[in-house]
């Protein structure tokens, strides 16, 4: 037993026990926030990309290029230090980091979206527009319905992702998950207990998603093969 | 016109600091590409060939690497393994950097080369067998090559995401694009977005041709 507190003293991880239940909780609630939030977001500029217009999807092109094409560390600073001088301090950390994860999640919904409309045969849409439906119609009664079977796996994979991404925001001094390790380090000087818990915390949370992807795979029926991981 | 003036005085004054940075980030970034494609390659082709335990050791590893963010494995790899006190370790920030980030490639590279192995049909090995190729000649001649190009466009989404990770190493210190910019950025705090704008301006040089690179790959793969 003393043997094995050498390498990994379970008392002071005890002590901390709350803490890190605590940072699982916010992690897992930042992460649905944006989730939510960039699907909403993602359908807009989905379409916007789609559009005929030229302006239109342009513009919505070169946020989803610029966006994938530099790393979310970038934006979290851009957006930390760029928005107060823009409209003064009116959100906290927390709003930040959300305002921030979700700028850069929405691209990559926008994209899965994309594929999934575009996934659905051409005939669908002639159909709906033969039997007197209209653009708004024919999108959400036709198209949306049958897209959203074949997003599910890439859309549990990107929130895997976002998940994962979350962590980053202990950098602006957001209380989740990592922030918690970061700040029991701090108090303690023992990397690896602070550290290995962390890690430990994040795959009971990446378990869990398996697991609940898997089930909602099964029960929507759609895709036989697994791309979520 | 004043305000370009000033702004291109802190761009022409940062320019050898930033451009060293992007060097470092361009090496860093390549080292972990390699390492970390031929980690992989090994691992997919053996997680294909249907050994038991090898196969539940690779998908542990898989599931750790892909289930943790990037953030944590820096870390661990940098402050918990030095604190074991086994001398080889004992990693500098640069090794720790390189390392990790190829561990972290290598777990994406293996799933992608193993389900590229796997989508092969199953009658191109067969047929190669019963030409009386052995086991390994038939994978070399016959499933890998065809395998390879199914890879290009995933393959060219990950060195992206790795590239993008580079970023990270910023908090152990190894003097990579961002944190010359934030060196940068205590000398000059009044151009603080304008400095992290230019940082994401080279980033985005360096990415945008390998995903523009990636979306053909796709395309020519699907016609």
């Amino acid at each position: 037993m003393n043997l094995f507190i050498d390498y990994f003293n379970f008392r002071i991880v005890s002590e901390y026990t709350g803490m890190f239940i605590d940072g699982i909780i916010s992690t897992v609630w930042i992460s649905l926030i944006c989730l939510v939030l960039s699907l909403f977001f993602g359908v807009f500029v989905a379409l916007m990309r789609m559009s005929s217009i030229g302006i239109v999807w342009r513009i919505a092109s070169s946020y989803i290029e610029f966006i994938r094409a530099t790393p979310l560390l970038i934006q979290i600073y851009i957006i930390y230090y760029g928005l107060p001088e823009l409209i003064g301090n009116v959100f906290n950390e927390l709003q930040t980091g959300i305002i921030a994860l979700t700028i850069h999640t929405t691209p990559y919904m926008a994209e899965i979206i994309r594929s999934g409309i575009v996934s659905v045969p051409r005939s669908q849409n002639e159909a709906a527009m033969a039997v007197g439906m209209n653009k708004i119609q024919t999108m959400y009664f036709i198209i949306l319905p049958q897209a959203i079977a074949k997003l599910i796996s890439p859309l549990l994979g990107q929130s895997i992702v976002l998940l994962k991404d979350t962590s980053l925001l202990s950098i602006i001094a957001v209380f989740e998950l990592m922030g918690v390790g970061l700040k029991m380090f701090s108090d303690t000087v023992i990397a690896t207990e602070s550290y290995m818990t962390t890690a430990f915390c994040y795959l009971i949370i990446y378990l869990m998603m398996l697991i609940l992807s898997g089930y909602i795979q099964r029960y929507l029926g759609g895709n036989t093969h697994n791309q979520a991981h | 016109m004043e305000w370009i003036i000033a702004k291109w005085q802190v761009l022409s004054s940062l320019s050898p600091f930033l451009l060293d940075g992007f060097l470092n980030t361009f090496e860093v970034s390549m080292f972990a590409i390699i390492l970390g494609s031929i980690l992989g390659a090994v691992l997919g082709i053996l997680d294909t060939l249907n050994y038991r335990i090898l196969g539940i050791i690779i998908n542990t590893y898989l599931h750790i690497f892909r289930g943790t963010p990037y953030l944590v494995q820096l870390y661990v790899i940098y402050f918990v393994l030095p604190s074991t006190e086994i001398s080889w370790l004992q990693f500098d920030s640069y090794s720790a950097a390189i390392i990790s980030l190829s561990v972290y490639t290598g777990s994406y590279v293996t799933a992608i080369v193993s389900s590229a192995i796997l989508s092969v049909p199953k009658g191109q090995e067969e047929a190669a067998r019963s030409c009386g190729m052995s086991k390994f000649q038939a994978l070399y001649y016959i499933v890998i090559p065809q395998a390879i190009k199914l890879t290009i466009p995933a393959m060219a989404n990950i060195y992206v995401t790795v590239i993008k990770c580079t970023a990270i190493l910023s908090v152990i210190g190894l003097t990579e694009l961002t944190r010359q910019g934030e060196t940068a950025i205590l000398r000059m705090p009044s151009d603080t977005i304008f400095i992290y704008f230019l940082i994401a301006i080279l980033y985005f040089a360096y990415c945008y041709p390998v995903l523009r690179f990636a979306n053909w790959a796709e395309k020519r793969l699907k016609s």
